[in-house]
């Protein structure tokens, strides 16, 4: 067989609920009706039936074919969504076809990340699938000439109350799409669910065992030219010189071009090397001998951001949270002899993203215009952006450029920001051939944005008349004030995961923002990631002074929040919290609120041979009324491997304005021999509004294994990450 | 450039290529098969792990001269219809998240049981500390690998 690079052919991938994965192939490219301009076919293009509405499509012949119209990052959304339609819409899972929706402005929005998808649209995609069901059973009602209350639905069939009559959904589409769609349609009951709330298997995971999952690295079509870009190690320095000669010499390599990527307001500028295969896109930019002018940033190391973050940690700061008067209660620097205060300082470093799929694009811009996009991207929705660059007009641009949502590997944050995409327009622009651009590992771990550094000043004071008070001062940069001035107002992002429910007398929450030319970004909980170690082991700290449990102290100073303490209860007792531990063991326990969802993890550890291990994790998660329980527990099974990585393998450091770590041979990630073996998520269940999942299980984790650490070794880990061999 | 002959999932295919080419972009890009992924380049994330002689090897790092006359196994060839025991096994733990890293664990494992039909934890351990899961499904694998490992002796009975 001769592999030849003309007949690959694209596949759309189609996934039954049932899990049976049908590939229909098609070739991006056919011929429009006058055969002189190109048609994209999308995968909207291909669907059978007749559509009620952008979402749900019902074919004659009863096939129901619902859109996941969001990207799937390893999230579950790809079933989670249309799980909530067909729920109300009275089908079930087994009937329906979910299909991977392209980017258009008929799904509303389709952007992801905080934790937000189920939350935002829990009801929105409820009240939707309902009112096709309320459409359906009207058709149904006007052909029997009975009033819509006389009928009921089961699994897709409509039928007439006290009598045998049926209709099918296939036989009453054509009517009911003629009808308007109700806005207030009349909702299942949370007793009635058959879907919501039941542990489904994820029809994605199917071509995710099997290799034919289509991510955007994945992208094929005619005539594909690969980009790899040299970048400058600070950021942002301006290139001075490079041989795009040297580069163009090596076999293969067709094009150097200077292209640029905005992080937040800055331009970053790159050297494109494009070349007919991905292998000598690499050997050309070896050749590139790329000079740098990095002035600015070369005074920017680790060294010189964390003294920096100190010093400003003992200023003042805004305000954020305050009750009774913590600096009373304090007394005058502690001079007054029944106050004891102690203050401990915390710090974490930036750390990277490190989605396992590499940040790349794939942009085709045609001579005439029209333009196909694979958008491995978190935000999907870039055709105006574009548009405006090829002077399309607004209400032209879903027609002139067409978005694929390739599968996601991993977002975690990262790919809501669209440099790739950006990059790789301007060379498929230039150049007018498709083009994929793929950054190295190197590229993903360096460039940045990061998660933010932050520095902690924790400060508590106990009164001899038992009064109690605590200050968390948070010194950290901000991801929304990076390219303007906060004018002293406290960004809104920055406080996440402050428990500020704590019953103490005194609590003061304070801010001092810690500018430099780093750029930072959304990474999996955000603040919660660096805001709740500090906070969580603090509290620790204060029930070690009080020589309390720490778990019963925070069962005591939660008591006003039964969510809380339904919580702590399940953690005490799934954990055997109260059971003593042998000599060489140890267990911590940490609880956070983020994104609308409670957390609390308790962390086992053990000392064996020398050789420090972390046997068990179990979990508790309070996140309301979720969909699929399974994708609940996947999710904080992955938060707590990926917090852990954080807390225990490499930071992200600066040295003359550059990281220093490249690829995963000095960036580290946790790996299965360091895994906890054992991992118990216990969920609660209740009728609370759905809170966020794909996050919320992330910031108690480092909290809870430091909290760990010190019940076994004494020692209390202020910084992160630790080697948990050297504790 | 240079003409190859590659066998891989039993079929032969030709392609152009340099001889330092790592055998990954060329079972990705010239032979278009796309399971198998890249991570890191450098040996160290396990996503682009093929069998190679039915051991598991780094495709990133092995350049397409130096495995003529070899064969190949990749994600896509591992059966037809997802009913080898690891794949059966992975969905009924429901084990990826992502997805990305899977056709490499997949791969390492099913070259572990071949070896190992009943492999213990420590064993797992040694076999699977290669791949890199950035989602965190290590704890699904695990899980996978031993149900696997039942069906497989279920099956030699
Ligand atoms: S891509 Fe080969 S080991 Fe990472
Ligand atoms: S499932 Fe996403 S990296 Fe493993």
């Amino acid at each position: 067989m001769k592999a030849n690079k003309l007949n690959r052919r694209r596949f759309l991938q189609v996934s039954g609920m049932a899990g049976a994965m049908l590939a229909v192939g098609f070739d991006s490219l056919a011929f429009g009706s006058d055969k002189s301009t190109l048609k994209m076919i999308m995968p909207e293009d291909l669907i059978n039936g007749i559509q009620i509405n952008p979402y749900v499509t019902i074919s004659e012949s009863g096939e129901v074919t619902i859109m996941a119209h969001v990207p799937e990052l390893g999230q579950g959304i790809f079933q989670g969504i249309p799980a909530i339609i067909a729920e109300e819409l009275g089908v079930t899972m087994e009937q329906v076809t979910i299909v991977k929706a392209s980017a258009s402005r008929k799904y509303g929005r389709q952007s992801i990340g905080g934790s937000r998808s189920v939350r935002s649209m829990f009801m929105p995609m409820r009240q939707l699938g309902a009112a096709t069901r309320e459409v359906l059973v009207q058709a149904a009602a006007k052909q029997w000439g009975v009033d819509a209350s006389n009928c009921e639905v089961k699994e897709g069939v409509v039928y007439k109350k006290g009598s045998k009559d049926a209709l099918p959904y296939g036989d009453l589409v054509a009517s009911a799409a003629k009808l308007e769609l109700p806005k207030k349609p009349t909702l299942k009951n949370k007793a009635d669910f058959n879907i919501i709330g039941k542990a489904t298997h994820r029809p994605d995971l199917v071509g995710k065992v099997n290799g034919s999952a289509d991510y955007g690295i994945d992208a094929q079509t005619e005539g594909l030219l690969y980009a790899t870009i040299e970048r400058c190690p600070t950021l942002q320095g301006t290139v001075t010189s490079y041989d795009a000669d040297a580069a163009k010499s090596v076999k293969g390599v067709i094009e150097v071009m200077e292209v640029t990527r905005t992080v937040y307001g800055k331009k970053n500028t790159g050297i494109a090397v494009v070349a007919e295969t991905y292998y000598a896109a690499t050997e050309g930019r070896k050749k590139l001998s790329a000079e740098w002018d990095n002035a600015e940033f070369s005074q920017i190391s680790t060294e010189s951001i964390n003294t920096d973050m100190a010093q400003l940690a003992q200023e003042k700061g805004l305000e954020h949270f305050e009750k009774g008067d913590f600096e009373a209660s304090k007394g005058q620097r502690g001079a007054s002899s029944d106050i004891k205060v102690k203050t401990s300082h915390y710090r974490l470093p930036h750390v990277a993203h490190s989605c396992m799929e590499p940040m790349n694009a794939t942009v085709h811009v045609r001579e005439d215009n029209t333009v196909e996009v694979w958008a491995p991207s978190q935000s999907p929705q870039v055709q105006r952006q574009f548009a405006r660059q090829l002077g399309i007009p607004d209400n032209q641009a879903e027609e002139k450029i067409k978005v694929h949502l390739p599968f996601l590997g991993g977002g975690f944050g990262r790919r809501s920001m669209n440099d790739s995409l950006e990059e790789c327009f301007q060379i498929s622009k230039a150049l007018r051939k498709p083009v994929k651009l793929i950054w190295s590992r190197e590229d993903d771990t360096t460039q940045g944005p990061f998660r933010q550094t932050s520095f902690h000043r924790m400060t508590m004071s106990f009164n001899s008349d038992n009064r109690i008070g605590l200050q968390h001062k948070v010194v950290s940069p901000a991801i929304t004030t990076q390219s303007r001035p906060s004018n002293g107002r406290v960004p809104f992002e920055v406080m996440e995961a402050i428990n500020t429910h704590y019953d103490f007398d005194d609590i003061s929450v304070r801010y001092s923002e810690y500018k430099n030319q780093i750029p930072i970004h959304w990474w999996r909980s955000v603040f919660g990631s660096t805001n709740a170690f500090p906070h969580e082991s603090f509290i620790d700290e204060m029930a070690f002074e009080l020589k309390v449990d720490p778990l019963q102290f925070r069962k005591t100073k939660l008591k006003s929040e039964p969510r809380f303490i339904k919580v702590l209860e399940k953690l005490e007792e799934q954990s055997n919290w109260n059971e003593k531990l042998g000599e060489n063991e140890g267990k911590g326990v940490a609880i956070v609120e983020s994104f609308g969802s409670i957390v609390a993890h308790a962390v086992f550890l053990k000392r064996e041979n020398g050789k420090v291990s972390m046997p068990k994790v179990v979990s508790v998660v309070d996140c309301g009324i979720y969909v699929n329980p399974d994708q609940v527990i996947a999710q904080t099974e992955g938060n707590i491997i990926y917090g852990l990585t954080a807390a225990l393998k490499d930071a992200i450091t600066f040295k003359n304005g550059a990281a220093q770590e490249a690829n995963f041979d000095t960036y580290r990630m946790l790996r299965m021999n360091e895994a906890p073996r054992d991992i118990q998520v216990h969920l609660m269940e209740n009728n609370e509004a759905p809170g966020g999942v794909g996050e919320p299980g992330l910031p108690p984790i480092a909290p809870a294994l430091a909290n760990a650490v010190f019940d076994l070794s004494g020692k209390r880990m202020r910084i992160l990450p630790f080697d948990l061999q050297k504790i | 450039m240079a003409s190859y002959k590659l066998n891989i999932n039993s079929k032969e295919y030709t392609i152009e290529a340099e001889p330092q080419t790592p055998l990954l972009w060329a079972i990705r890009d010239e032979v278009g098969l796309t399971g198998t992924k890249y991570g890191c380049g450098i040996a160290q994330c396990g996503a682009c792990t093929v069998h190679l002689n039915g051991n598991p090897v780094r495709s990133c790092s092995l350049p397409v001269s130096a495995i003529v006359g070899q064969s190949i196994t990749t994600i896509e060839g591992l059966s037809e219809d997802n009913s080898h025991p690891v794949q059966k096994a992975w969905l009924d733990v429901q084990a990826p998240q992502c997805g990305y890293c899977q056709s490499g664990q997949i791969m390492s494992a099913s070259a572990l049981l071949e070896k190992n039909p009943s492999p213990s934890d420590e064993d797992i351990d040694q076999a699977m500390s290669g791949n890199v899961c950035r989602c965190g499904t290590y704890h699904r694998i695990r899980k996978a690998i031993h149900l696997a490992s039942k069906e497989i002796s279920n099956e030699s009975k």
